[in-house]
């Protein structure tokens, strides 16, 4: 896209959204370097020379990959059934996929305990079909539990993009293979895999940079200090050693990680431009049809169970009868973490929607000037607070608090939502600029051949163009306000109770019944905000 | 002083420049034309200030309009692609710049509406709309805005060629109707010649020729000019006439053929080139067209007859072999 006239008044649009970026990730940052380096640099010293440090990251980066791996390739197989047969259900497969962008991830912490518990679901059973009374399965606290919930959250996600890239690969190169005799193993060798290859690692290093920065997930289903990833170290220095300086370093040594990753990463992802023939699905009748009702029924089990359970869970006890107890105790706000209940989804609510709708505002400009100047500054910007990870957010936030010296509740909620506002602000930006990048220059400049000022052009014209984009981008901004755990619990010290830390909280006290209710409530959002924003996405592809 | 004058405009870019200077009359037609990357879009984009010249004024009406903004400068353009805004329906797309005072923007709309083929077209929604509707609601918008010169940048190119002829004679009429200066680049040659008042030629990033369809097809300055405005054939000029510089160059429609000898003494006013070798005949409908070699010169002659022999005389009226370099 050409530098053309009149971009002034779209860089000027984009300021506010650049100023916010900077203003929020600058100040925590900022704050863990004053930190790390309080006592004359020691603290930062230390971490960088302690093997201690090093043994987490080799951990970190192990569980990570591992993660990635799995996923990608338990959904190449499926992705390749996808992307050659049509059959019922297929669609909504795909579409039921894209919740894993959605779904909290603290519910799936929830879920798993639940279902996947020594006294959860799966083994109760177990035990009633084969007879005995000892739980047969151990998979929580362990090293397992850890990969397969990462596998449960990613799993989905590699096999949407994979197969939505597959799908939409054409396949005239592989008929013209075949008609130049190469077998089917050669051809997807040759011809397939190649092209196929850019959307596999794409896939590949979000789920890597996804568990890189895991949390609550480690922190309850991995349940030991043994299995401690940086941000879960951090977080743990911050709350069990009250190590704040020890914590500031670790966040920075953190940060220069996952910086250098996100830097070496961006490299060799360009997005393969989506082209207009896509290929003819085989309609799936016989063996291939059962196949497909078997895959579809294998990957269903697998993900419905855990969050079946929770819904179940908020209206059952554990030995099965029916109560109402959990959600009286929400209304009544009675006692213990319960009183709190209320507040807590009203405070989810709330802070989700204004962090969300304040996203979507400032970053649609932001999206805007940034396609119209082509800037490489912005897009830079709004990935540094995803280097920096949540968790270090969080830190930063409450140095800043510790340093104001106030106490007021007020401040804590100030700090929160703008913790949640720099994170969610990178992916609302995100999320718009590739619609910006779409409407044609023309369309713009045609305005202006007819008199009409880059305002009124932006109102009536550009605008509106990036209606659904935004309606995405409010939605996964939502979400992702709605799930967040990390930077609340490491910030808020139990000031602020959102939907997912009470959670954490309760499942911390095994009060299940009542995380389960609290995790009804928040599925049932989560399952909301999806439907509106598939809604924006399907305007947004036509 | 004409309508639209620009002088010595110039666009630098890394790997190709633009220097024009012409001048158009108010209510001409002007088609450019020109390979592609010859520079009529970027000429088109400077004029209407999409882009900024590196040197040079443009000026309209007497008013120098080069450094003014796109929105002020009173030139209206239809572009190649897709440019009605999705979010607006037909009549919202022409009203959105429309100049017309607010109680006649209804009536505005419709006359234009029927002005370009469309009428009661109102309440579409543009994503409905076909093509060549496209680029005629882009037309009437245009127009709506009531532009002093309006500049067509290959509007018709992504239409197929019935299309392209209906609505290329409708533009013409809404030109002579409405007596509006139109700027229109176009690829298509017949198309320039077609709806032209004048045409300018353009390769290279430089003008080339402006004049007539009839002037740059009959009487090219130069052999660019002649062979983009049709097809011809080029030989060294001292194979006819002894010491002569440059090329011959004729049209294969002046060449005639003759199966028998003939003796040049018998044919004063025509250049005879004897003992030619036919190669080929490709059948146009109205003829054949002939490549031909005489002494390793390929030469392209229309005949109204299939020849039976192979060896043939070919003879051009020496007033219609132009001698161009």
């Amino acid at each position: 896209m050409k530098k053309g006239r009149g971009t002034a008044y779209y860089t000027l649009g984009a300021l506010p959204g650049i100023a916010i970026l900077l203003v929020l990730f600058i100040i925590p940052l900022a704050f863990n370097f004053s930190y790390a380096f309080s006592d004359g640099g020691r603290a930062f010293e230390e971490v960088f020379t302690d093997p201690y440090t090093y043994r987490l990251l080799l951990f970190t980066l192990e569980e990570s990959l591992l993660s990635a791996i799995i996923s990608v390739l338990a959904a190449l197989p499926i992705a390749a059934f996808f992307a050659r047969y049509s059959f019922p259900g297929r669609r909504a497969v795909l579409t039921l996929s894209g919740l894993a962008f959605t779904i909290p991830t603290i519910l799936v912490v929830l879920g798993f305990v639940i279902w996947y518990g020594n006294n959860g679901f799966l083994n109760a059973l177990l035990m009633r079909i084969t007879g005995r009374d000892y739980s047969l399965l151990s998979i929580l606290y362990s090293f397992k539990a850890i990969i397969l919930a990462h596998v449960y959250l990613n799993f989905p996600i590699a096999f949407l993009l994979i197969a939505n890239a597959w799908t939409e690969l054409p396949d005239t190169p592989e008929k013209a293979a075949y008609t130049l005799g190469a077998g089917r193993l050669r051809t997807f060798a040759k011809v397939t895999l190649p092209r196929l290859l850019p959307s596999v690692l794409s896939a590949f290093i979000l789920i890597f940079l996804f568990c890189f920065s895991s949390f609550s997930i480690i922190l309850v289903l991995g349940g030991s200090p043994a299995y401690s990833t940086l941000e879960t170290e951090i977080y743990r220095r911050v709350h069990t050693s009250v190590d704040r300086e020890g914590a500031a370093a670790l966040s920075l040594f953190a940060f220069a990680v996952t910086g250098a990753m996100l830097i070496l990463t961006s490299r060799g992802r360009k997005a393969s431009k989506a082209s207009r023939h896509s290929r003819e699905l085989v309609k799936a009748k016989g063996r291939s049809l059962l196949a497909a009702a078997i895959l579809m029924l294998l990957v269903l089990l697998f993900i419905l169970p855990p969050m079946l359970s929770i819904v179940y869970r908020a209206f059952f006890t554990k030995a099965g009868d029916f109560t109402l107890r959990a959600w009286e105790d929400i209304a009544k706000g009675s006692t213990g973490l319960m009183s709190t209940a209320l507040n807590g989804i009203i405070n989810s609510f709330l802070i989700a929607l204004s962090s969300s709708l304040a996203a979507v505002g400032i970053g649609s400009r932001s999206a805007a000037g940034s396609a119209k100047r082509n800037s490489v500054v912005l897009p830079v910007l709004s990935s540094m607070p995803m280097a920096t990870g949540s968790v270090t957010l969080g830190l930063g936030f409450s140095l800043l608090a510790v340093t104001l010296g106030s106490s007021s509740l007020l401040l804590s909620y100030l700090l929160v939502w703008a913790a949640h506002l720099t994170i969610v602000l990178p992916f609302a930006v995100r999320t718009i600029t590739p619609g910006a990048k779409a409407i044609p220059d023309s369309l713009s400049l045609s305005a202006y051949t007819l008199g009409i000022s880059e305002g009124r052009t932006w109102r009536k014209v550009e605008s509106p163009l990036l209606a659904p984009y935004r309606r995405r981008a409010f939605a996964f901004a939502f979400a992702l306000s709605l799930g967040e755990v990390n930077a609340t619990l490491t910030l808020s010290e139990g000031h602020v109770s959102t939907l997912p830390v009470l959670i954490y909280r309760m499942i911390g006290s095994y009060n299940y019944q009542g995380a389960a209710a609290l995790g009804t409530l928040l599925l049932a959002e989560a399952l909301i905000i999806f439907a509106i924003g598939e809604g924006g996405r399907r305007n947004a592809v036509s | 002083m004409p309508f639209l004058e620009i002088n010595d405009l110039e666009k630098v870019y890394k790997d190709f420049t633009l220097s024009a200077s012409l001048s158009v009359e108010e209510g001409e037609m002007l088609c450019i034309i020109g390979p592609s990357g010859s520079g009529k879009s970027t000429l088109l984009s400077l004029i209407a200030g999409l882009e900024s010249p590196d040197g040079g004024t443009i000026v309209l009406d007497g008013t120098d309009i080069t450094s003014k903004r796109i929105q002020e400068r009173g030139i209206g353009m239809v572009f190649q692609d897709f440019t009605l805004f999705p979010s607006m329906n037909v009549q919202k797309n022409i009203e959105f710049g429309m100049k017309a005072p607010k109680g006649e923007r209804k009536k505005t709309t419709e006359a234009l509406l029927s002005l370009v083929g469309l009428e009661g077209y109102g309440k579409r929604s543009v994503t409905s709309l076909s093509g060549g509707e496209a680029q005629r609601v882009q037309l009437a918008r245009a127009l709506a805005a009531e532009p002093r010169v309006l500049l067509l940048d290959e509007p018709l190119s992504a239409l197929d060629a019935p299309l392209r002829k209906s609505i290329r004679s409708a533009i013409r009429a809404i030109h002579d109707t409405l007596g509006i200066t139109m700027l229109y680049v176009t690829h298509d040659r017949e198309e320039a010649f077609a709806i032209s008042d004048s045409i300018l030629i353009m390769n290279g990033g430089k003008c080339v020729a402006k004049g007539s369809a009839e002037e740059l097809y009959r009487h090219p300055k130069d052999l660019f000019t002649a062979f983009f405005t049709g097809e011809g054939t080029a030989i060294p000029a001292t194979l006819v006439y002894e010491g002569m510089d440059g090329m011959l160059f004729f049209r294969p429609e002046d060449a005639i053929l003759s199966e028998e000898p003939v003796d040049p003494e018998m044919y004063p006013v025509h250049i005879v080139l004897g003992g030619a070798e036919i190669l080929s005949a490709e059948f146009t409908g109205s003829g054949y067209m002939l490549g031909i070699d005489y002494q390793g010169y390929p030469l392209l002659v229309h005949s109204a007859t299939k020849p039976r022999r192979r060896t043939v005389s070919v003879m051009i009226l020496r007033e219609s072999a132009l001698n161009i370099s």
